[in-house]
């Protein structure tokens, strides 16, 4: 069984939708994820496709969104700027100085990766290895 | 020694591949050629997210060292794995920090402006966009940062990201709309 993701089919409301208002019908959907505010501040979705690249710059039509067309005019002149900044020259030859002397090890699966041993510790393991044996086999045995 | 980075994504993929090979191999110096390809964009990064000229160097050569220690463990696009490994580093270093002012160098920068009232009117503006940014969530901040100063689209911040693009417009959207509530009593 499905859960009922769409909940305007539930409490007998099925294909009733709330009368969408005139605003909303002319906005596309996709733009009503970005929260507007009712202050007059909030940056336009004009104001928005424009700096997204979506459309060209918009036309203001008053004064206020005249100034805000402006006020994004000169940011993106600014970002414009930023946008050619490139690292200084002393910070490569600082990261080329700084690198370890060690060179970067190549990643290898453990089972390709060699192991060293110390001969005590050689013996011990065989030592260890031989008295399990022969535990191993004296219990076959007394079976 | 400067190195063209080919267009397409496969081709970019190969160089790198090749590039860290040779490094692997035993060349340190073709390390150079990795941090000559990928170090203005993301020295970009850093300064737009720290606003510090000096923290977005350091931050640089702490993330070139950690690359070069790992760079056997690359798979895939290197471009991104190293745009992570900065992005993570100008986010601890917010985290960290607690700080009042910061402002890009002027002297940095050759001006292309004209006369002294714009070139004043231009500094304030940087610094107040500075000064603002730095109020922006982390979040917020590097996706306008991301689309603005690195002016990347939609769908290749996306990639690096690892998130939708919807997710990332709103995230711009709303960088922009704090920006502006910021900044348009004073230049607006």
């Amino acid at each position: 069984m499905l859960d009922n993701l769409n909940a305007r089919d539930d409490g007998g409301d099925a294909g009733r939708e709330r009368p969408r208002r005139a605003s909303e019908q002319s906005q596309p959907l996709s733009d009503r994820e970005v929260p507007i505010s009712s202050s007059g501040t909030a940056t336009s979705e004009m104001i928005n496709s424009w700096l997204d690249g979506d459309a060209p710059e918009p036309v203001a039509v008053n004064a206020e969104s005249a100034r805000q067309i402006d006020l994004w005019r000169r940011i993106e002149q600014e970002s414009e700027r930023r946008r050619h900044l490139v690292t200084p020259a002393h910070v490569k030859a600082q990261i080329m100085a700084a690198l370890p002397a060690d060179l970067p090890q190549v990643a290898l699966p453990w089972w390709k990766k060699s192991i060293q041993v110390s001969p005590v510790v050689a013996l011990a393991a065989a030592a260890g290895l031989v008295a399990l044996g022969a535990a191993i086999g004296t219990s076959v045995r007394i079976r | 020694m400067k190195t063209t980075v080919p267009t397409s994504p496969t081709d970019q993929l190969e160089v790198d591949q090749d590039i860290i090979s040779r490094v692997l191999a035993g060349n340190r110096d073709a390390f150079s050629i990795l941090i000559n390809r990928y170090s203005d964009p993301l020295y970009r990064h850093a300064l737009g997210m720290t606003g510090s000229p000096d923290v977005a160097e350091d931050i640089l050569q702490m993330s070139f060292i950690k690359v070069y220690q790992h760079l056997a463990e690359v798979r895939g696009r290197f471009d991104a794995w190293v745009f992570r490994i900065v992005a993570n580093g100008c986010k601890d270093w917010l985290k960290n920090i607690r700080r009042t002012h910061l402002s890009y160098d002027e002297d940095d920068q050759p001006s292309g402006y004209s006369t002294p009232d714009e070139e004043l009117d231009r500094t304030e503006l940087r610094s107040d966009l500075d000064r603002a940014l730095m109020t922006l969530a982390p979040s917020l901040r590097e996706a306008f940062v991301m689309k603005h100063v690195e002016g990347r689209s939609y769908e290749e911040m996306a990639d690096l990201l690892g998130t939708t693009v919807g997710a990332l417009k709103m995230r711009v959207h709303r960088a922009r709309e704090a920006l502006q509530a910021l900044l348009e009593e004073k230049y607006a």
